[in-house]
């Protein structure tokens, strides 16, 4: 089986950002929109866009993420010579192999790339929550015979200088790039999704790493030495939902436009699924006393009180009286009697003891950290 | 790979004849349960929880619908470098008169139970929803005298139907034989009847030498009569099992079974016990409920889309209630959809049922109204016609 496009996903990030709720997993396996992973995003995506050599970069608090990964079977990755593996910083005879930027990640997994010998590369990021076609991306890329085609999307003006932006001539070439510009000159911001020819990138990095110029992060040194190379560098317009969830704020609201029912990423269209691991839980239970409005809810879950604008993910116990509101509730949580959430993010098997209150505001999300357990209060 | 001590064999040539229309084009094994599951799930989780490693299934003549749910076994850990799910297809013409055809029959099973290198095997039908230890029931076929064990549950006398197969018990607790509820000669003092649950366990040995010498005689048996005579020539342990039991041979019963989960001590005993039943899954997305929805007492899988009101009922993913519409004391199985303005109570939905606007569908708790797969009910004289079907 020829590889023609190997995907990396960089999911090795820290995402301190996300806060207590990235202490103790990567960012790419914080669950999502009820019974999803973000990483499943991307790795459907690949799936979906026939895709099927996946490595995924890993480093920082891997295990639930490999656990969730595993060989790709759940995304229909596991073909013959094909497939998913996890890549983790290993020590060799020239030393150990940590991970210091998304293009020095690539360079240390040169020889997992290099064993598949694909012409083209995918790099991807695992955080971000999206539908996306690759494979058109990949048609550009051949017609516009680039050897790297950046993924670009439209954003507010006044908003691009928050993002890495792509200065484009009218075949959309890339003329200049510019990292959070204050006056930018474009709104044409990078998704860090890049399809390079492998061959030239190789040389590139090689060449940097064998002299003194070491080339670690894509935005900031590789896509420069292209432009300063003269390498044929296209944007590819990306035009759909698309969201960055590396904060609290922006994960929370990116579940709440979930649950929209006119949501733009379309989540039931059958025609692209998100996959996920899927565990085979009861159906979810509600009781006589259970008040459910506009609302996502998981199998396994068992609700006796009012959920409101909410999301619970699989296996969520919600006691008699209590009220969840403007909420996200992750995997495996009990939430206790009388209890009241409203804008908060309750993180995996955390524990909400009866008449608990875990209140937040739109500006201000309120968050349960993993496994907390949150006091249970005596009614005054 | 380590082989199995046991072996299971599961007959899903079941009577499906009074269970029309549900089972036209499915047999008992494969009849959705209680949101998400089917029937087959149970006998197939006991096996997988046991750590069981040869299932030998006997296909029924709705052949696909099983196929289409087991694939390769992986739901159940059943997709295994060695052992596995095997598959024996149904025989169309069933002419067990012609004595190759009959041979074949019985070769099927031995040759399974052979290859299975197993030590026990457990022969089970599909039709009895039940949480199943069979390590507790091989612990105690080990421990008791006779060669075959017969797992039952004493359930009120009044829940017994004549054909319902119960056992008889002497009074040490022996089962001397395998009956018909309605061969019994219970006393009035009696409240209670072994039911039996179609389970047996024996050494597989034993089992291949039953089928070898039925296979020399000129009457042709099935391996439920070959089984049943055994227990009246040797006598069988009797395994008394005490959860949640439902026996589906009926519409009636298949109705009151998916009932009962909608009672949470049920739904907890069965579905969420120490032995975890495994279903094939789907990737589906979280069901939804829309802004004026009511959903109260409700077992619901995934992907079912509700903007109005679901009462004590058991619905299947994908399914969509409209804005306006009322379902109360119903089964909706997967993919169906109630209109605007409908109401619809004491009804099962088959797969891919439609119900038009502005229609009432009202059976009884004694009758529920039973609609066709992918049938679309878009009049009222169609109303009419069901309810006296």
């Amino acid at each position: 089986m020829v590889t023609e496009m190997l995907g990396m996903i960089l999911a090795g990030g820290q995402g301190t950002r996300l806060g207590k709720l990235t202490k103790t997993t990567a960012k790419p396996s914080v669950p999502f929109g009820g019974r999803y992973r973000i990483i499943d995003f991307t790795l459907s995506n690949l799936s979906n866009s026939g895709v099927n050599t996946v490595g995924v970069i890993t480093q920082y608090q891997p295990l639930e993420l490999n656990r969730h990964v595993q060989n790709g079977a759940a995304w229909g990755l596991n073909e013959r010579g094909a497939g998913v593996t996890i890549l983790q910083p290993y020590a060799s005879s020239e030393g150990e192999k940590f991970f210091e930027g998304t293009a020095h990640a690539i360079y240390q997994n040169m020889a997992y790339i290099d064993s598949y010998n694909p012409q083209y590369v995918l790099v991807l990021s695992g955080d971000h929550i999206y539908k996306m076609d690759y494979e058109r991306m990949l048609r550009a890329h051949k017609a516009k015979k680039a050897t790297l085609t950046v993924a670009v999307m439209p954003v507010a003006m006044k908003e691009a200088s928050r993002f890495g932006i792509m200065n484009t001539d009218d075949t959309n070439r890339i003329i200049a790039f510019e990292e959070k510009p204050e006056e930018p000159k474009s709104n044409l911001a990078s998704m860090g999704i890049y399809i390079f020819d492998w061959a030239p990138l190789k040389k590139y990095l090689t060449e940097s790493y064998a002299t003194d110029g070491k080339m670690e992060d894509f935005g900031k040194d590789v896509i420069p030495a292209y432009l300063a190379h003269n390498e044929p560098t296209y944007a590819y317009a990306f035009h759909g939902y698309w969201k960055d969830v590396g904060t609290i704020q922006s994960l929370w609201e990116a579940n709440m436009e979930f649950l929209a029912p006119n949501n733009a990423l379309n989540i039931a269209n059958r025609n692209w699924r998100i996959y996920s691991q899927t565990e085979a839980l009861p159906p979810m239970f509600l009781t006589k006393t259970a008040k459910v409005t506009r609302a996502m809810i998981t199998d396994g879950s068992y609700v006796a009180g009012t959920i409101d604008h909410s999301i619970l993910s699989q296996n969520v116990k919600v006691g008699e009286g209590s009220v969840v509101k403007d909420s996200m509730v992750m995997p495996n949580v009990v939430i206790g009697k009388n209890v009241v959430i409203d804008h908060a993010i309750i993180g995996e098997n955390a524990l909400v003891g009866d008449n608990g209150e875990i209140i937040g505001t739109k500006d201000d999300i309120a968050v349960v950290g993993y496994g907390e357990v949150v006091g249970r209060k005596e009614k005054a | 790979m380590r082989q199995g001590e046991m072996a299971a064999v599961i007959d899903l040539n079941e009577d499906v004849h009074t269970l029309l229309p549900l089972t036209a084009h499915r047999p008992i094994g494969t009849l959705p349960f209680a949101g998400r599951y089917r029937l087959i799930d149970f006998p197939l989780s006991a096996i997988t929880n046991a750590d069981i490693h040869s299932v030998g299934l006997f296909m029924p003549e709705s052949e696909r619908s099983v196929q289409d749910h087991i694939r390769s076994g992986a739901a159940w850990n059943l997709d295994l470098i060695q052992g596995g799910v095997f598959l024996f297809p149904y025989v169309a013409t069933r002419d067990y008169t012609d004595v190759a055809l009959r041979r074949r029959y019985y070769e099927n099973y031995t040759q399974f139970l052979r290859r299975s290198g197993s030590q026990y095997t457990v022969v089970m039908g599909a039709a009895n929803i039940a949480n199943i230890d069979l390590n507790a029931i091989l612990a105690y076929h080990k421990a008791g005298d006779a060669e075959i064990t017969a797992v039952y549950k004493n359930v009120p006398k009044a829940t017994v139907t004549p054909n319902d197969w119960t056992l008889t018990l002497s009074e040490q607790g022996i089962a001397t034989s395998v009956i018909q509820a309605s061969e019994r000669h219970d006393g009035d003092e009696v409240s209670t009847v072994p039911s039996f649950m179609d389970i047996y366990l024996l050494p597989t040995i034993d089992l291949i030498d039953l089928l070898d010498a039925a296979a020399q005689t000129t009457e042709f048996r099935r391996l439920p009569q070959l089984l049943r005579e055994a227990v009246l020539a040797g006598n069988a342990n009797a395994f008394e099992y005490t959860g949640y039991l439902a026996r589906i041979n009926s519409i009636q019963r298949y109705f009151d079974a998916n009932m009962d989960m909608l009672t949470e001590a049920n739904y907890q005993s069965l579905l969420f016990s120490s032995i975890p039943i495994l279903t094939k899954s789907k990737n589906e997305v979280p069901s939804f409920f829309a802004k004026d929805s009511v959903v109260e007492n409700g077992v619901l899988g995934t992907g079912a889309y509700v903007e109005g009101v679901v009462s004590d009922s058991v619905v299947f993913r994908n399914v969509v209630v409209h804005q306006g519409a009322t379902v109360e004391n119903s089964i909706l199985m997967q993919g169906s959809k109630i209109s605007t303005g409908s109401k619809v109570s004491y009804a099962i939905l088959d797969k891919g049922v439609v119900i038009g606007p502005n229609l009432t569908i009202a059976g009884t708790p004694d009758h529920p109204i039973v609609i066709e797969k992918n049938r679309t009910v878009f009049r009222a004289s169609e109303v009419e016609e069901l309810a006296h079907a």
